[in-house]
């Protein structure tokens, strides 16, 4: 079967009406649940797999598709609205998106949100569908050595998270790297920094961090200006209709990033939350007033919420061509494949092509849905905002706590999320950014590994990091990145 | 001695720094292993050294907002030590208790202290968003939350 024949019966599947269906259900399945606190799109997942015993397998991975894609949007309402992202992969799009939730923005903050995730999910469908198979040569061919070159780049844009003082970022990096360093080491087995205390044998988990550094920070702020009633006594949470003028500013960013994002997506490990930093970072460093950033921009909301979702479906292309799950999502979702019965791999496309395209098509019609569904319930999501300070004071330590305490059914992470609170708040108003720390904690782990398996693998020769294209080529973009605003910094000095 | 914020912060910095080295020189060795569990903590604790000694002599001054954002009224730093308060009892009664109440003990008596009025709104809200949640999360979603003493 040709390409285009398996296309035409995917779609064939995806716009039957019982394809619709599921993929309609999917979607508030999944938006519903990324809303939750601390369920994201892997939780969403698991939670659908039972719903999919019995069904047909391409109807059941049409619906968890549109699960996958609404969850990951659900995840994006929560970080604008409450400043408390429920997975790593939103916490981006709450630098800018909250700042215009807090100025009345609101609706139009998730409207920006809502077509960003649809073009970016739509753009990368498409690439999806015309490079899948040659793209997952290209990302089995990263190694240690590459992906320790690629979470390299990405610490080098600390410095772009900060507005202030870049010392500042990097001693809050470093403390986030420090702070992932904590629990057991993965290679020797050895308790780092635990003080044998068995919580804290795993690490501590990003939500724990996010949650706290956001969310209860944010709480703190909130208590102080609990009697402010600007916001609740607004008549509307803002005008969802985007202005030509916002649909330019938004342009740039939606088509840079998605393919940047599905590029990223691609590539084992990198998934949504790195493709959403980067996505911010590139777009501040290239914009032209960079210092709107973290204030409400609308480049700065659309960059990642773009990005995260075209990673989303980068993310299946090694799923699906090579049966390697990328992200944790992914391998919950082989999960799902190999309940339903179908070992993904190469051979897939050949033996079942109906599943294969019928979940590219579905993806398709997955993003109208989304955003047919989600802009008329804007205004009705928006309405959080309305709620009373101490009411919603009250709510959001609520959602937070039990957002830690239903992924580790632990107390104990409870008590550190109230401390990482603290840190926050201390952080704020000694103005230390928290976004380099949750950089620096998701990606210090992940380099720490990829540093030592590359040396591992070449027996202590360091060189071995430094010795192909890819990796030299990223150490290149990676020094260009950290120069070039630097340059660009002292020349704005001297120029005033 | 210290006359600016940043110094301060820099001093304390500085001795979490030197604990955090003083753990990871004190992590197990293992022969053979090209790069040890404490390779790249040491690189990190002298590295925040270093920066917190750069922040140290950091000469930018602060703004007026900086300093504003300090600026914390004292009548609310009992407030915000109470809702830690809170906080910390609902941790402490969450798997005592349960969630249904603790939580909603927990939102009617935070919302009350921070001086919401409305009390018949506030027990609904109390009383509907444990029990929503709750039932979302174990009946629904099968994620068991502390049932503690109410019998379902």
């Amino acid at each position: 079967m040709g390409a285009m024949e398996g296309i035409a019966q995917g779609f064939q599947v995806a716009f039957s009406l019982q394809g619709i269906l599921f993929v309609l259900i999917g979607v508030i399945a999944g938006t519903l649940i990324g809303m939750m606190p601390g369920l994201g799109p892997i939780s969403a997942i698991a939670i659908m797999i039972p719903v999919t015993y019995g069904m047909e397998a391409s109807v059941a991975l049409i619906m968890m598709a549109g699960v996958y894609y609404g969850a990951v949007f659900g995840g994006s309402t929560s970080s604008i609205l409450l400043n408390a992202p429920g997975i790593s992969g939103t916490v981006a799009s709450s630098f800018d998106g909250y700042p215009m939730a807090q100025r009345g923005e609101a609706g139009k903050a998730l409207a920006i949100a809502a077509i960003s995730s649809f073009v970016g999910g739509t753009v990368s469908v498409v690439l999806l569908m015309l490079f899948a198979p040659m793209l997952s040569q290209v990302a089995v061919s990263f190694g240690p050595a590459q992906y320790f070159a690629l979470m390299f780049l990405g610490l080098t844009a600390i410095s772009s998270l900060s507005d202030g003082s870049t010392t500042k970022a990097l001693i809050t990096a470093t403390i986030g790297f420090m702070t992932a360093t904590i629990g057991l080491d993965s290679q020797t087995g050895t308790s780092r920094f635990t003080f044998n205390n068995p919580n804290l044998m795993e690490g501590i988990d990003f939500l724990v961090i996010a949650l706290g550094l956001f969310a209860i920070a944010e709480v703190c702020f909130l208590i102080i200006k609990r009697k402010d009633t600007s916001l609740s006594d607004q008549g509307d949470i803002g005008s969802l209709r985007l202005s030509k003028e916002d649909f330019k500013e938004m342009r740039g960013p939606m088509t840079r990033q998605s393919f940047l994002g599905f590029l990223l997506g691609v590539l084992p490990g990198a998934g949504a939350t790195i493709a959403s930093f980067i996505g911010y970072i590139s777009e501040k460093r290239i914009a032209k007033n960079p210092e709107k950033f973290g204030k409400g921009s609308i480049k700065g909301l659309a960059a990642p919420e773009t990005a995260n979702n075209a990673a989303t479906s980068g993310a299946f292309v090694p799923l699906l061509s090579l049966g390697i799950p990328g992200s944790g999502t992914t391998a919950v979702m082989l999960g799902a494949l190999l309940v339903l019965g179908i070992q993904p791999g190469p051979l897939l496309v050949q033996e079942s092509p109906d599943v294969f395209w019928g979940i590219i098509a579905s993806m398709y019609i997955g993003n109208i849905f989304l955003l047919i569904l989600n802009l008329p319930l804007i205004p009705y999501i928006a309405k959080i905002l309305k709620i009373s300070r101490p009411l919603l004071i009250s709510l959001v330590i609520i959602f937070s706590l039990i957002g830690v305490y239903s992924i580790s059914f632990n107390t104990f992470d409870l008590y550190v999320l109230l401390f990482f609170g603290v840190v926050g708040y201390f952080m704020r108003i000694l103005n230390f950014p928290a976004a380099p720390f949750i950089l620096a904690f998701i990606l210090g782990g992940m380099m720490e590994q990829s540093l030592r398996q590359a040396l591992t693998a070449s027996g202590g020769n360091v060189m071995a990091l430094i010795s192909d294209p890819v990796s030299i080529s990223l150490y290149v973009v990676s020094a260009l990145s950290f120069i070039v605003p630097l340059i660009r910094t002292r020349k704005n000095k001297s120029a005033a | 001695m210290l006359k600016t914020m940043n110094q301060k912060v820099s001093i304390f910095l500085i001795v979490l720094a030197a604990g955090y080295l003083y753990a990871a020189y004190n992590l197990k060795k293992y022969p053979y292993v090209p790069v040890d569990a404490d390779a790249v903590p040491k690189v990190l604790g002298y590295l925040l050294i270093g920066l917190a000694i750069i922040l140290f002599f950091d000469k930018s001054s602060e703004t007026e907002e900086d300093k504003e954002k300090r600026n914390v009224p004292k009548k609310e730093v009992p407030i915000m030590l109470g809702v830690g308060f809170f906080i910390f009892l609902y941790i402490f009664l969450l798997e005592i208790l349960g969630f249904v109440v603790t939580s909603a003990l927990f939102i009617f008596g935070c919302s009350l202290f921070l001086g919401y009025r409305k009390h018949v709104t506030n027990a609904l809200v109390s009383i509907i968003v444990p029990g929503v949640l709750y039932v979302t999360f174990t009946y629904l979603l099968n994620i068991i939350l502390p049932q503690g003493i109410l019998p379902f």
